[in-house]
């Protein structure tokens, strides 16, 4: 089941065409790496942080912090193979195997760096590693490991730790109508008291002006996404979704200088919009059929969707978890803490209203049934994780309401993010004969329905 | 009305085998039977509502056949024995079902209960911030006064100060009762088995808070005019993890010759050891299930603004209400259990192992999938833990 | 107070899941004699039988064994035994017996297998894969099956190479699949044996840096016959392995050992209730249910 050299390159077409804006936003975050890396052997302090949707990322960016974000290098190590030793190590030092792959691969860096390489970078991290950290930025939302597993890292480093909350909810209980504002004050306290103490630990004033710079360059980056977003519901699908996993950091957790990003986000819309003028496709192969992806991917084997695409299945949106939604006003909120909670908290929260006028209990079954039907899917890839349960406990009912409200069908392909010994692609090929017939017939069945795909 | 038959520590085996049996009767007469799933949906409110709070546990011996529709395999099998037995039509006593934001899927399975579930028509889930900081109690505290007015139009009736007041003291002198039913485990050989214990507690969560108050005393007044004492062991254990709310484990560990003579687990200390403080208000009740429940879900912050994060500091604040049970049960031996999947003690594991063992306190760990057949395999691995104690 | 210095002699009897053993010691736990058989599904008919072999192997009569102790998945099933005591603290004992300066001890048997830390001939910490084929002989088996070859023969022709060829898969059965493949893309048959030791002793190693690997380590375990395992062991830990002559009876040796350490106790505390005069038979009507 290994991945072997697909035979005489040369003659063979490459399955998916890849945006050629996507190459600086990657370049980018790798940039980013060696930079950080760099700053920290000057001694500058390392901020290890969580995903924390945009809650920490800016305070920490305004206070001038060098930041790595041990999620996104996880899914480096699975994509270049070497993840293998981290979890090992991690599982070796009594941590459950079960745990989120992200987690394992943290807590085996951890401890190879700490308890085998005296406090050094173990030598065969790719990238150059992750620097020692002198804070950790924990952060409650999505899921426990994140805030668990930092909290366990104190067994190998002292650097202080902060865990920033996020409320996740259901819902009914979502559209409470005083909900907003307390909700609201209470990030905005955490994200002050969280600012507080930065000054306190860094020794100097947080840089207002820097964080409002930092809120409007967010906003712009996050709009200039959400059109992107919008631009890729062309027929046929421009912009492949291995191309927005290479290219999310800069927008997920804002990685590099974010005028630059800005920029290269903007060329990015330029060259979808300008693929949707020419009905260019994200595919060398004509596009048989339209793919939502959920979750989160398989990093170990992303070559893996060249074999899908041969096939003219297009994989036009993905990971809803990854996007953001369209920014919304804060010209009218004068606290910059206030800006920020209400910048994190409306990716959360926006699609509450409409799931409360469908209802439907779940937020991301709502989600998928907008994206769904914006897209004009003709099927969901469901990759429920081994490790993974937050991102892989809502699909069944996703795939039920898929399936209930819009007659998509779903293939359902067990896996891990980081883990490759426990994701089959010959099987997986072998299924996708079968459901491309699935998904033919409920073409049929939504046609006769008036649905117009 | 209706009168128990049997009482005590008979009366607990009874209603721990069929859990049920008591609200069914209530609920005939009349009675809302409001079902909760963790220990963070507030009890007082819904006894100060004349509602009957039911704790809603999954079922060991009931193999899982229909959670397989709406959830996925690799999540907590507790959870998902409770949403298999919803789907069976199990829990059709219940008039509602309350759950909290403690963990990832305990908040999915409310969520799920609402779309495939057609028993417990009324639900709600309170969202419960990750931390212990003072603007997270706060923001709790909103989240209790949310559900409250949910569930004051479900009880058709207002919550007053007076009423929550009476139902906070009732529930806090249930949980000084069970203290005092603790008591009576730290004598060596303790007074009862770690079996009629979790019995005991099982069957007070199933029961109105006065009716539950009133079997404690029975139970207690018994155990102390008991002749035949159990017999000494060797081993003094406290066992820790999540839920487990099925004799078999205690079972297994006192055959092998050990007392389990305190826990830390949700269906014991966890559920009973803090008292909701005066004045008995919103505030406090978020304080008490925030704060003061000692459960790994919850991020205690042990240097909340510190500088730097002392490893051993950081778990003595974490862990040392373990040290007092320790000392003050004279406990000589540690089983950590947990069910397969859960992350939030799963990640606790190898600190709290290391803790111990500056303690001076063997410790092992063991996983299950709450299920029987996954005890035999347990039973082995327990008797040499034991036999390393000698 | 029975003289138990002179004539009695202590057995330990294993009924692993596949295979079972037992061995007979004189009052120095100086042992006379083992046998060894498969399991099969009768445990207390076998164990019967089994106890009759040791006796006449060793030429005595059970009139001459003081105490007996039962271990293994199916030491509930020996009626006669005296007490029963887990197998993980048997092999601790018994390997600590043969090589006494041990640390750490490895076994893998038929369907399991164990990592044992021990400290001064006793155990005090353990873990064991009782969940998964792929870290335990049942691999090999399978796999024996799978290319038609001998257990033996297997060991034999992976020590011809020195170049493994690396087995993915976690699992026992996709593991078949793979080790096909690579067989059809043109790998040898040696280096795919020996990839499929190391893909053993990588599970288990695995388990037993959770519990820091100390030296000397000794390996158990009918698996350890194999010159093939023993070598895979040795490259994946990094450090040389100690094998008994006879791996496969280490818990019943310590279970004999133990047996003895058992009835010198009680006999110093007065408890020692003398040798009934038991008869072996196929149901366990005389000796009361020992099988609590």
């Amino acid at each position: 089941m290994s991945e072997t050299a697909t035979p005489a390159k040369t003659e063979k077409k490459r399955a998916i065409n890849r945006l050629k804006s996507m190459y600086p936003l990657r370049n980018l975050v790798q940039q980013d790496y060696i930079d950080t890396l760099q700053a920290s052997n000057e001694g500058k302090p390392t901020v290890w942080s969580m995903l924390n949707y945009w809650e920490g990322d800016l305070p920490l960016k305004a206070m001038g912090l060098n930041i790595v974000y041990p999620e996104n290098y996880a899914t480096l190590l699975a994509a270049s193979g070497a993840a293998e030793p981290f979890l090992d190590a991690s599982d070796s030092d009594g941590f459950p195997n079960h745990m989120c792959g992200y987690g394992r691969a943290t807590i085996g860096y951890s401890y190879r760096m700490m308890k085998e390489n005296g406090g050094k970078i173990p030598p065969e991290a790719p990238l150059g590693g992750m620097a020692k950290p002198a804070l950790l930025l924990g952060s409650g939302i999505i899921c426990d490991a994140r805030f668990k597993w930092f909290q366990a890292l104190a067994r190998y480093f002292d650097a202080p730790e902060w865990c920033l909350e996020m409320p996740m909810m259901a819902t009914f209980e979502g559209t409470e109508p005083d909900l907003e504002e307390y909700q609201v004050k209470f990030l905005t306290r955490e994200i002050k008291d969280f600012i507080e103490f930065l000054e306190k630990l860094l020794k100097k004033k947080m840089d207002w002006a820097r964080l409002e710079e930092l809120i409007v360059l967010a906003t712009q980056i996050h709009e200039t996404n959400y059109q992107i977003n919008e631009a890729r519901k062309a027929i046929p699908g421009p912009m492949h979704s291995t191309d927005f996993w290479s290219s999310m950091p800069p927008s997920l957790f804002f990685a590099g200088d974010m005028k630059v990003s800005l920029k290269l986000y903007q060329d990015m819309l330029a060259e979808v919009q300008e693929r949707v003028k020419n009905k260019e496709s994200g595919i060398n192969y004509p596009e048989r059929y339209r793919i939502i992806f959920a979750e989160l991917p398989p990093w170990h084997s992303l070559k893996f969707f060249d074999s899908l695409a041969e096939k003219g299945w297009n994989f036009v949106f993905e990971s809803f978890g990854y996007h953001n939604t369209r920014p919304i006003d804060l010209s009218k909120v004068n606290d910059p803490c206030e800006k920020l909670a209400r910048f994190a908290r409306n990716f959360w929260f926006n699609i509450f209203p409409e799931a409360k006028k469908d209802n439907i209990s779940n937020p991301v079954v709502e989600t998928y049934l907008k994206i769904a039907r914006g897209f004009k899917a003709d099927g969901f890839f469901m990759h429920p994780l081994i490790s993974c349960r937050a991102a892989s406990c809502s699909l069944r009912t996703v795939q039920h309401f898929e399936q209930e409200k819009l007659d998509i069908p779903s293939l359902w392909v067990e896996g891990d993010i980081i883990d490759k010994r426990v994701f089959n692609p010959q099987e997986v090929l072998a299924k996708a004969e079968a459901f491309e017939q699935t998904m033919d017939h409920y073409r049929k069945v939504r046609k006769s329905k008036g649905l117009d795909w | 009305m209706v009168i128990a038959t049997t009482k005590g520590l008979s009366r607990a085996h009874e209603i721990y085998t069929d859990r049920g049996l008591r609200v069914r009767e209530l609920r005939k007469a009349g009675k809302k039977i409001v079902g909760y799933v963790c220990l963070y949906p507030p009890v007082e409110i819904i006894s100060a509502l004349g509602l009957v709070p039911f704790r809603v546990f999954g079922d060991m011996s009931e193999p899982i056949t229909a959670a397989d529709q709406v959830s996925i395999t690799v999540v907590c099998p507790f959870l998902r024995s409770i949403i298999d037995l919803g789907l069976k039509g199990k829990f059709n006593f219940l008039d509602g079902i309350v759950g909290a934001h403690t963990c990832d899927i305990g908040m999915t399975l409310i969520i799920s209960w609402r779309d495939y579930v057609k028993d417990a028509p009324f639900t709600h889930l309170i969202d419960v911030p990750h931390t212990d900081h003072a603007p997270a109690v706060d923001y709790f505290e909103g989240q209790i006064n949310s559900f409250k007015r949910h569930i004051e139009e479900f009880a058709g009736e207002k919550l007053t100060d007076d009423k929550l007041k009476k139902a906070c003291e009732l529930h806090n002198k249930q949980r000084k009762l069970v203290r005092e039913l603790y008591d009576l485990r730290k004598s060596d050989p303790p007074l009862l088995t770690s079996i009629e214990n979790v019995e005991v507690l099982i069957a007070i969560s199933s029961l109105p808070v006065d009716e539950g108050n009133e079997l404690l005393e029975d139970v207690i007044r018994e155990i102390k005019s008991r002749s035949i004492k159990p017999p000494r062991k060797k081993a003094r254990l406290l066992v820790w993890g999540p839920v487990f709310d099925n004799t078999s484990l205690y079972q297994l560990i006192e055959n092998a010759d050990a007392n389990v003579v305190i826990d830390d687990t949700c269906v014991g200390t966890r559920a009973f050891w803090a008292d909701v403080k005066a004045p008995y208000n919103l505030h406090a009740l978020a304080q008490r299930y925030l704060v003061d429940i000692k459960c790994p879900r919850t991020y205690r912050d042990s240097c909340h603004q510190e500088l730097e994060r002392n490893y051993d500091k950081d778990l003595d604040s974490r862990f040392n209400y373990i040290k007092k049970a320790i000392t003050d049960w004279k406990v000589n031996g540690a089983i950590l259990q947990s069910v397969k999947y859960c992350d939030t003690h799963g990640y606790e594991v190898p600190n709290l192992r290391h803790y111990l063992d500056t303690l001076g306190i063997p410790s092992i760990y063991i996983e299950h999938d709450y299920s029987e057949r996954s005890l035999a395999p347990i039973k082995t691995r327990v008797e040499a833990f034991l036999e390393t104690l000698d | 107070m029975h003289n138990l210095i002179s004539h009695l002699y202590f057995a330990g009897i294993d009924i692993g899941s596949t295979m079972s053993k037992a061995a007979v010691v004189d009052d120095e736990g100086k042992m006379l004699a083992y046998v060894v058989g498969p399991t099969g599904a009768e445990h207390r008919l076998y164990a019967n039988k089994l106890m009759e072999d040791l006796l006449s192997k060793a030429g005595l009569t059970l009139a001459d064994i003081a105490y007996i102790i039962s271990t293994g998945y199916g030491r509930v099933n020996v009626p006669f035994a005296d007490k029963q005591i887990t197998e993980l603290t048997c092999h601790a004992k018994g390997v600590a017996a043969l090589f006494p300066e041990v640390k750490t001890a490895i076994d893998i048997g038929g369907q399991d297998a164990k990592v044992l830390k021990i400290k001064n001939g006793r155990l005090v910490d353990f873990l064991t894969n009782d969940k998964c084929a792929a870290g335990t002989g049942r691999f090999l088996e399978v796999t024996a099956e799978t290319l038609g070859l001998e257990l033996n023969e297997m060991g034999r022709l992976s020590l011809q190479t020195d170049s493994p060829v690396k087995i993915n898969s976690l699992c026992t059965i996709f593991a078949q699949q793979e080790i096909i493949s690579r067989l059809s893309e043109g790998e040898l048959l040696p280096d795919i044996l020996a990839g499929v030791y190391i893909a053993i002793a990588t599970r288990v190693v695995k388990l037993a840096r959770q519990l820091k690997v100390e030296m000397p380590v000794v390996f158990t375990g009918g698996v350890a016959k194999n010159a093939g395992m023993v070598k895979a062991m040795e490259t994946v830990l990094g450090v040389p392995v100690l094998v008994p002559e006879e791996p496969l009876i280490t818990g019943c040796l310590g279970a004999a050992i133990l047996a003895r350490d058992e009835a010198f106790k009680l006999v110093q505390r007065g408890e020692y209730e003398g040798h009934r005069d038991k008869k072996l038979t196929e149901a366990r009507i005389d000796f009361g249910d020992k099988s609590k």
